[in-house]
């Protein structure tokens, strides 16, 4: 008990930040979900491809050394970069694989998830690094480390856990108190009728994209510069926890995905520091079974639409 | 030039494959599923090896040995190819937790035919225990997922097959839950990353009559055929049995289909549980095949290359899975040297599949997007339209006689006059 009441400070913080990651992604999810009832399995791998776009802009900043650029500024160009790149990737494939079969049924657009995902990640495989790339974070972030009582986290993971909050909320902000996001909450709940009012919803559909790829984007560069190292499988799992975090908010619900997400990085957490750290991943898994089972629309009972 | 109609071509048989040709893929695949195609195409797999033999031993030629080894694994991947289309392509249920059900398996059997535990049970007593096991995953996965939606399922399935993969990566251990070590120190299930090695091959004949001796990679690439062809001949005759149109009627319109008084949950856990047992017995021969039970032959990658076969091949279409298999594991072999690109290739495929011709080569299933806005999602079907015409025409009177004794107001004809 006394073991239990001195580490579950340090791994709540731990789970706090794992959780925050888990919600910009699982953000995505539910995005895209909303919209399009549809579960996008590439998206753990944009998000794979904007920590790739992050490494390679530091890599080429430090290893270049373009000592004229500041290291906040170095940190905000990798940002713009992925957040850029993934938005763009995240539209590409909407347009390319996904627009086709939008009126198909279920299946298909799921199928094509699934090819789109195995390609990306074969395609960085391929052609940019079947081994894992360093992110040399420390030349571009102070490696300061904090020490509260007995808890310790270094800044980055402060930094991954602020910038995640705030992008959040900037996106309830959004999606809640803009007409844009009116009109995408529109869109989400009943596609034809919101043609009907003039919505013009291929247009929704492809800034939903840009929005969900950019956040999973921004979530790769912060997962660059807190664990300093990306690999082209780095998109998989998280993508999958990622979904179960959305699926534990219920699906389609963007609260419920933040909430989700940090649950599930804070059980994560609880569960690789008390219980097994060998079964981490199995209980996750086990979780969203069970979520999935027993409520399968969520914790927060009503999701974004009322469909599912 | 006079405008004379040419006369019509004096050779039957012609005619009769162009008609074939230009009925469209639901026509190839009933003149694909015809026993007379089917018998010679499984008589002929089966003499190929023979053939290497005879041309290695009549030329400088080698490399019988290495092509049964790849027909071989052809043979396996068409096993599991037309088990998922069972399931996906049938009954349209997306099981993304497909390939575990193939390491359940391998390892089931690995685990009664080795030095793992100790036990070395012959095939007789070996086969009951595989086919329990993976029942037993079958059910305890199916029965809660298949009330669930469809992309749900798909979800639940990819769970448990990424808990099956942890599972099989990390009981080379005593599980230490909470502090707690479940089993003694040495307990090691799965032999971890290794996998688990010297798994005993089926005890067969090292000859057979009229056949000679017959080598390793022959006798399993014929145990392979022979699974093939049993696979094949039940899907058959199930699909025309009143369970593989309750699949379709599930998968076309699953609201319809219940409110004809099917019971979805229980032809979709049938279908399920199918495929799994199949995809299990597969797992079987492979493991006494190679000799292993490997942890690599069970991840994603796998998952997605059975789907991508029966995608290709065609949803719903027996010939199609075949075809899928051969097209994705013959080239490989020829093409080593491009192995680097293959999941590239392979997923380049998929979606360009998906994209222009999302019924694959030989599918039935139209899962074309619908030009219209709105209403319930549709899964039109060659094959269901067939049986619609192929049902007995209905008089007029027969209809009156029908919805009269329903109950139905009928028109009487003497006051329409």
């Amino acid at each position: 008990m006394d073991y239990f009441l001195q580490n579950f400070p340090q791994q709540l913080v731990n789970g706090l930040e794992l959780g925050s990651l888990y919600a910009l992604v699982a953000l995505g999810y539910t995005l895209i979900y909303g919209i399009l009832e549809m579960l996008n399995f590439a998206h753990g791998d944009v998000y794979m491809v904007g920590a790739f776009l992050a490494a390679g802009v530091a890599g080429f900043l430090v290893h270049n050394e373009v000592a004229a650029v500041p290291a906040g500024l170095a940190v905000a160009l990798m940002m713009l970069v992925a957040i850029g790149g993934a938005g763009l990737l995240g539209v590409g494939i909407e347009r390319v694989a996904y627009r086709p079969l939008r009126n198909a049924n279920r299946l298909a657009p799921l199928i094509t998830a699934i090819g789109v995902s195995l390609f990306l990640e074969s395609a960085v495989q391929v052609w940019i690094s079947p081994a894992p790339v360093l992110v040399p974070t420390n030349a571009l972030v102070p490696q300061t480390v904090f020490h509260v009582s007995n808890v310790v986290t270094p800044l980055t993971g402060v930094i991954l856990f602020v910038l995640a909050v705030a992008l959040m909320v900037a996106l309830d902000a959004f999606v809640f108190r803009t007409r844009f996001g009116s009109a995408m909450r529109a869109t989400a709940q009943d596609r034809e009728a919101a043609t009907f009012m003039g919505i013009d919803v291929d247009r929704v559909i492809l800034v939903t994209f840009f929005l969900a790829s950019a956040l999973a984007g921004m979530g790769g560069v912060l997962f660059g510069l807190r664990y300093a190292s990306v690999d082209f499988f780095m998109g998989y799992l998280l993508g999958i926890k990622a979904f179960t975090a959305a699926v534990i908010g219920g699906i389609g619900n963007i609260r419920g995905a933040m909430v989700g997400g940090l649950l599930l990085g804070v059980l994560e957490s609880l569960v690789g520091g008390f219980i097994s750290s060998q079964f981490q991943d199995t209980f996750v898994f086990l979780a969203l079974i069970t979520v999935l089972l027993i409520r399968p629309q969520g914790l927060f009972g009503q999701p974004l639409t009322d469909r599912a | 030039m006079s405008a004379q109609p040419a006369p019509a071509h004096p050779i039957q048989t012609t005619h009769a494959l162009k008609r074939i040709w230009e009925s469209g893929p639901a026509g190839w695949n009933q003149a694909l599923t015809r026993p007379a195609v089917l018998i010679p195409f499984f008589v002929l797999a089966a003499a190929v090896p023979l053939v290497l033999q005879y041309v290695e031993d009549n030329s400088s030629w080698i490399g019988a040995q290495y092509w049964t080894l790849i027909l071989a694994n052809c043979a396996m991947y068409a096993c599991l190819a037309v088990a998922l289309n069972l399931v996906v392509g049938y009954a349209g249920l997306l099981n993304l937790g497909f390939i575990a059900f193939f390491g359940i398996g391998s390892y089931a059997y690995a685990l009664v035919a080795s030095d793992q535990l100790h036990q070395h049970y012959p095939l007789w007593a070996a086969l009951p225990v595989v086919v329990a096991v993976t029942l037993a995953f079958a059910l305890l996965v199916g029965v809660p997922a298949l009330r669930l939606r469809g992309d749900y399922l798909a979800i639940v399935t990819l769970g448990f097959g990424l808990i099956m993969r942890d599972l099989i990566l990390d009981l080379d251990r005593p599980p230490v839950l909470a502090g707690h070590q479940f089993g003694p120190d040495g307990l090691n299930l799965t032999g971890g990353t290794n996998g688990i090695h010297q798994v005993d091959p089926f005890k067969l004949p090292a000859s057979l009559p009229l056949l000679g001796p017959v080598p390793h990679f022959r006798m399993y690439y014929w145990i392979f055929i022979g699974f093939l062809a049993l696979t094949v001949y039940c899907m058959l005759r199930w699909r025309n049995s009143r369970t593989g149109r309750a699949w379709v009627a599930i998968r076309d319109d699953e609201l319809a289909a219940r409110a004809m008084g099917v019971n979805t949950f229980k032809y979709r856990l049938l279908a399920f549980a199918m495929s799994a047992v199949i995809a299990g017995v597969v797992g079987m021969i492979d493991a006494a095949f190679i000799f292993n039970a490997f942890p690599g032959n069970f991840d994603v990658q796998q998952t997605v290359m059975v789907f991508i076969m029966v995608i290709l091949g065609g949803l719903g279409s027996i010939p199609g899975a075949i075809l899928g298999a051969i097209l994705f594991t013959v080239p490989p072999f020829l093409l080593q040297q491009f192995v680097f690109y293959k999941y590239l290739v392979i997923s380049i495929v998929l979606i360009a599949t998906m994209v222009f011709r999302p019924e694959g080569l030989l599918g039935t299933v139209s899962i074309r997007p619908r030009k219209n806005l709105g209403g319930t999602i549709e899964l039109l079907t060659a094959e269901s339209s067939v049986e619609a015409s192929e049902l007995p025409a209905v008089t007029d009177t027969e209809v009156a006689d029908l919805e009269a004794s329903a109950g139905a107001i009928v028109e009487d004809p003497e006051w329409k006059q």
